[in-house]
């Protein structure tokens, strides 16, 4: 089996090479045109439309979607679910680079990125949802950073600072769902101010918790996909442990998103009603609205319970592209679709294709350092020097 | 097993594509991203819509009114050459606009009359192999019609009347009448005609002492009728149709007389206003003496004034006011602002016209407390101590009227007026305004003569300049603006405003409201001095 | 076999309690700011406004912007609906006078300072300041370029200089901020010929709008816009034509923007402070399950052992 994958993964890895050449190059193009033009260089923002693709794809899908972190550390060291174990270390290091592209994207976005650090060093806007946001991310990289730091010092050899560091574990751990809790839900929140702005459907007081929800939607069901990507590609590094657990960690991890979609859906529906907003949904945009909520929140759903009851995990993990592409549509109706509904159409907002190429070329970064890293740490695979060490 | 997977997971994936599909269609379709689908349908608009509302009188609808184009069915009773008594039953010689019915019994026997009968006519249409109307309940009672009502009020004009009148030669009788409650009769009552309004209102009255039926049946019942009748007699009949009345393109083609004869109902050319003292109370003001005759051509109908009926004001309009503020007093019906039965009210209206707007719409909408221009309508000296005219003393009065009246009428201002007024108190990017005070007075001069209503009001000098010079002494002399109008926002006088508003507000204000179109732009009245312009900025 | 119901449910739980505390927490900081004591404010009558742009060229004039595309005096850019821009702190608009329509009706615009500024609450590095002459102003020396104040603007005032590499600024209207401090009117009210502009103390405005109400009830809608709006800004509004046909929103509520988000920052703490102990508890718990279950298991060996500890064979098939 292991030959079998080797020999494809060069041939394939040699095509994935050329690509992720080519976008390296226009990735650097397009950033020499970002930091000598300015936006206007390269994006389609306009005084209407200040966000577009970078926050809404590379900020707010990119922390959703490197929740499976803290969702998958939380449940195995705080919820004690130890046969998930071998899911933990993969989750983290995507969550990790997750958040360095999230910040590495912020760069590309803000005006001047060198004065980042002013919210916390210079001048505090502690009313300001952002100011959270960018505190709880910040604290959280670090976080990440040093929950991730173990493999790297398995890799590198450093047995005593490998050993202080696990011993932080748990600590870690708490810290990582509290800063999580508070800025996936403040990614909502940073909405809140504009109630005039966005749409009604998608616009509510609840919108933190929507946030919340749907980033334990997305970590889960990233764990997921990711999972079946590495034994796609990465399948030769993985141990006999990471192999015999992948199934379980798919099953189980598909019976709770389908609970947790569940529940997203009722509070979504309880949302809409509380406000009593059903006369929109005979709208255009309460059409597009039910395609999000009915067919990638309900279906999902149900698609994970059927896939967990006769267990499918082909079918699971279908579902888990579905549902993450679903936690996608949101942020983009959000922060796009549904922001600036009011605009008349010539002045809303369209990426331009450089937005789009930057964002592909923060993603090709991601693949490629995590390839770097899952080729050489101890990721798929416990170290054979640290077995059973947890 | 396999096979049951994939199956699911198809089915699954075909459900979402087929929910995208649907949904991304339906939010993009067209621009119409925020609009209800309701509103993309067209609707027909027809002026011959009738609902049942006489079912309403028996308590709530089961459901949704039917709707019934009667144009329609009197086409198609036409060209089955059958006449109106197929659905309407006569009366007394009269043909009843109720459907095959003569008086609101019930409900159920309503429901009976046009369910039955109008679903036996389709049917018997429908088996003799032709098209019809529903037979099936749904179909008149639609929830959401697509056709909607462009129905217009008819009206009975001045120039109406006239025709009427003229082709009745002068018989009254024909459409005027009384009703006389004892013998439960009509009747005819010379002289004492009035609009079919005072008696017949919006809805049938049911009450023993004043069973009335509503305008919308009297009119139906007496102008059909009529109409159909004189058209059997192959003479120029008014309209039978719902359109001719209500469509407003029909309603536009019917003749207007230009200059309508006065009405012969014996109201006086000129009056002093009655002011009602069967208490002995006597009026504080002087009384108003009004002429009649002139008012009568700038309204269309009586009702414009006399609101409920031809009688004078005062017979219904106390000189005091009572405390359950039941009656509204004369003095209100004379004064009120906004309202066109009104006195100052119609004439307040008037002022809104574009040769008046421009000097009367900066002016304070508050009563005029000067009391020379309360004079110029009540000018009659009241007789000593009683407050009583005797009758032939009025119709004395009333003769001298014109009289009195002789010189407010093309009043001729004595005023010396410069050719030009160089005004330059202001002088920064622009030069000074040569102002031609000449012309602008010889115009506003112009347009009150065109008008008696303004000639009667602006009978001073006074009158005349205070619509630039307000605060302007009697004797002519006004005093410069920048007496009182220096730098702009003083606390202390929050609603003057600087020099150079007042100057433009003025200027501007009164071009903008008199539809001059000329003088809107800075250098329409400035020269732009260019080199101090640079120097003072 | 993955998360228990029981702890699923838990979990959610948790989350609603987070937020019932968070609402409880918005509600305790409801206090209306009126604006400061004796704060500017101007007062913009749509009916006087004759739509000559001297305001736009006074504003160009005194915040040295850069030359239009086409002159001030060039009145046919009011025939396109325009807003304000990184080179244009104002903007006139022409809108149609339904009830006359050749008088057309002009509405300008520009930032309407808001009392409870959008703007300064969603700002990270405080970069807007709302001063006591009512002006909101905005310091470049500390703004990061989020643009986050663009989003929560209900006005959708502050621009941004999408075409500075290196240097981009936010630009809005400062109300003349530094000739107000110096005793001078703001730009646009000097300059307008007609006082559609009027400026003074923000009651006096108020007191200033209402008396023309009074006097001439007809020419007005009897509502002054931005005495309540968004919790009350310092430019306000009075006008013959309904506010929303002059593209204003009438629908932005009374609500001052940082009340919007105090709910979602204030449950913050609470999360910060129920959070840590919550899991702590719940780690607690699943590790003395856990230290049970190996007791038991232990045990159940022991004693399968002591039981079994004849038939060797069996014992070693199982090991």
């Amino acid at each position: 089996m292991a030959q079998v994958t080797t020999g494809e993964r060069k041939s394939i890895f040699s095509l994935f090479n050329f690509i992720a050449l080519i976008v390296l190059g226009m990735g650097i193009y397009l950033t020499y045109l970002r930091f000598t033009g300015g936006l206007a260089a390269v994006t389609h923002l306009s005084d209407y439309n200040p966000w577009g693709l970078w926050i809404s794809f590379d900020l707010l899908c990119g922390v959703a979607l490197a929740a499976g972190g803290y969702v998958t550390s939380s449940a195995v060291y705080l919820f004690g679910m130890k046969k998930y174990h071998s899911a933990v270390r993969p989750a983290i290091l995507t969550g990790f680079l997750g958040y360095a592209l999230v910040f590495l994207a912020i760069n590309y976005d803000v005006g001047r990125p060198w004065r980042l650090p002013y919210p916390l060093v210079v001048q505090q806007g502690t009313t300001s949802v952002l100011f959270e946001v960018g505190l709880c991310v910040a604290t959280y990289l670090t976080v990440l950073f040093i929950e991730f730091s173990p493999a790297a010092l398995e890799w590198l050899g450093l047995k005593k600072a490998r050993n202080l560091v696990v011993k932080l574990t748990i600590l870690l751990t708490i810290f990582g769902v509290v800063l999580s809790t508070m800025h996936q839900s403040s990614l909502g929140s940073l909405f809140l101010i504009a109630p005039s702005k966005l749409h009604p459907l998608w616009y509510s007081p609840y919108i933190p918790i929507y946030f919340f929800v749907t980033s334990i939607i997305a970590g889960l069901s990233m764990v997921i996909f990711e999972s079946t990507l590495s034994h796609r590609f990465f399948g030769y590094k993985m141990d006999e442990t990471h192999r015999k657990e992948a199934n379980d960690i798919t099953l189980g991890f598909g019976k709770a998103a389908a609970y947790v979609l569940a529940g997203y859906f009722a509070i979504k529906v309880m949302g809409i009603s509380s406000s009593n907003h059903w006369h929109y949904l005979k709208t255009g945009y309460g059409a597009w609205y039910l395609v999000e909520l009915l067919g990638f929140v309900a279906l999902p759903s149900i698609l994970y319970a059927i896939g967990v009851r006769v267990k499918s995990t082909g079918l699971i993990k279908w579902t888990s592209v579905l549902a993450v592409l679903g936690v996608i549509l949101n942020r983009f109706n959000v922060c796009l679709v549904a922001f600036n509904w009011q605009l008349p159409p010539n002045e809303r907002y369209f990426p331009s294709w450089m937005e789009i190429g930057i964002s592909v070329f923060i993603v090709m970064i991601g693949l490629l350092l995590y390839r770097f890293i899952v080729t050489r740490m101890p990721i798929l695979y416990e170290h054979p020097e640290y077995k059973g060490a947890h | 097993m396999l096979k049951g997977k994939s199956l699911l997971l198809g089915a699954g994936i075909a459900v979402a594509i087929v929910i995208l599909i649907i949904g991304t269609m339906n939010a993009f379709n067209g621009q119409a991203l925020s609009k209800t689908p309701d509103q993309n349908k067209a609707f027909v608009y027809r002026a011959d819509i009738i609902t049942f509302d006489n079912m309403e009188a028996f308590g709530k609808l089961k459901k949704t009114k039917a709707i019934f184009l009667h144009d329609q069915h009197t086409d198609a009773l036409e060209k089955k050459n059958k006449d109106c008594l197929t659905c309407h039953m006569s009366e007394n010689g009269r043909m009843s606009p109720k459907f095959m019915h003569l008086k609101d019994i019930g409900k159920e026997e309503l429901t009976k009359i046009y369910c039955d009968n109008c679903t036996k006519c389709h049917a018997e249409i429908i088996a003799a192999g032709e098209k019809a109307g529903p037979v099936k309940c749904d179909d008149c009672h639609r929830e959401r019609p697509l056709i909607k009502s462009s129905r217009v009020e008819m009206g009975f004009d001045k120039s109406l009347h006239y025709r009427h009148s003229k082709a009745q030669q002068d018989h009254c009788d024909r459409c005027h009448h009384e009703y006389d409650v004892k013998t439960q009769k009509l009747f005819y009552a010379k002289g004492k005609e009035g609009t079919c309004r005072y008696c017949h209102k919006k809805t049938t009255q049911v009450k023993e002492t004043e069973k009335v039926i509503s305008m919308r049946l009297a009119s139906h019942f007496a102008c059909i009728d009529c109409h159909q009748k004189t058209e059997a007699k192959h003479i120029d009949a008014g309209p039978v149709r719902c359109a001719g009345c209500h469509d407003a393109t029909e309603q536009s083609k019917i003749e207007k007389i230009a200059n309508v004869p006065r009405m012969k109902r014996g109201q006086p050319d000129n009056v002093l206003i009655k002011t009602g003292d069967e208490k002995g109370l006597i009026p504080r003001m002087m009384r108003v003496p009004f002429d009649h005759k002139a008012h009568e051509k700038y309204n269309d109908t009586c009702r414009v004034c006399h609101l409920a009926s031809l009688e004078s004001c005062a017979k219904c309009h106390p000189l005091t006011g009572s405390t359950d503020k039941k009656e509204i007093t004369l003095e209100t019906i004379f004064h009120k602002s906004g309202h066109q039965s009104s006195c100052m009210g119609c004439h307040e209206l008037k002022q809104k016209d574009k040769s008046c707007a421009g000097c009367h719409a900066v002016m304070i909408r508050d009563r005029q407390k000067d009391s020379a221009a309360c004079l110029r309508c009540h000018m009659v000296p009241l007789p000593e101590r009683t407050g009583v005219l005797s009758t032939s003393k009025a119709a004395k009065m009333a003769r001298l009227m014109p009289e009195l009246w002789k010189e407010t009428f093309g009043p001729i201002y004595h005023v010396k007026v410069p050719k030009t007024v160089v005004i330059k108190d202001l002088m920064d990017r622009y030069g000074p305004v040569e102002y031609p005070h000449e012309k602008v007075y010889n115009a506003m001069v112009k347009k009150i003569q065109d008008s008696k209503l303004a000639q009667y009001f602006h009978y001073s000098e006074t009158t005349l300049c205070v619509g630039c010079h307000h605060h302007a002494p009697a004797d002519g002399n006004p005093p410069k603006c920048s007496n009182c109008h220096g730098a702009p926002f003083d606390e202390n006088h929050l609603n003057r405003p600087g020099i150079k508003a007042s100057y433009h507000q003025q200027c501007m204000g009164c071009h903008q409201r008199m539809g001059v179109t000329k003088y809107l732009t800075c250098t329409s009245c400035h020269k732009e001095r260019k080199k101090e312009a640079k120097a003072s900025s | 076999m993955s998360i228990s119901r029981r702890k699923f449910l838990g979990w959610v739980g948790a989350a609603g309690l987070s937020t019932a505390f968070g609402k409880s927490a918005a509600a305790a900081t409801h206090k209306h700011f009126t604006g400061y004591p004796n704060s500017f404010a101007i007062l913009h009558d749509i009916t006087l406004c004759v739509g000559c742009r001297t305001c736009e060229d006074a504003c160009n004039r005194v915040n040295d912007l850069p030359p239009p595309d086409k002159p001030f005096t060039d009145l046919s850019v009011l025939d396109s609906r325009r807003r304000t821009t990184t080179k244009a702190f104002t903007v006139v608009n022409k809108y149609e006078n339904k009830e006359q329509p050749k008088a057309p009706v002009f509405y300008k615009k520009q930032c309407n300072h808001c009392l409870e500024p959008a703007c300064a609450s969603a700002c990270f590095v405080r970069a807007f300041t709302k001063t006591s002459t009512g002006a909101v102003i905005y310091d470049s020396s500390v703004c990061v370029g989020c643009r986050y104040c663009m989003i929560a603007c209900p006005f959708e005032i502050p621009t941004y200089e999408y075409d500075q590499a290196l240097t981009p600024r936010i630009r809005k209207c400062t109300m003349c901020y530094p000739r107000v401090t110096k005793g001078q009117l703001p730009g646009c009210v000097e300059a307008c010929p007609m006082e559609a502009l009027s400026f003074g103390k923000r009651e006096d405005m108020i007191k200033l709008a209402r008396e023309r109400f009074r006097r001439y009830p007809d020419r007005y809608v009897d509502h002054i816009y931005g005495e309540h709006e968004m919790g009350g800004t310092s430019w306000l509004y009075v006008s013959g034509t309904p506010f929303k046909e002059l593209g204003m929103r009438e629908d932005l509520g009374v609500i001052p923007a940082p009340q919007l988000t105090a709910g979602a920052l204030s449950s913050v703490p609470v999360i910060a402070g129920l959070w840590p102990a919550l899991l702590a508890g719940i780690y607690a718990v699943s590790k003395r399950k856990e230290k049970i279950a190996q007791k038991e298991q232990e045990q159940a060996v022991a004693s399968a052992l002591d039981k079994q500890g004849d038939a060797k064979t069996q014992s070693k098939e199982e090991s």
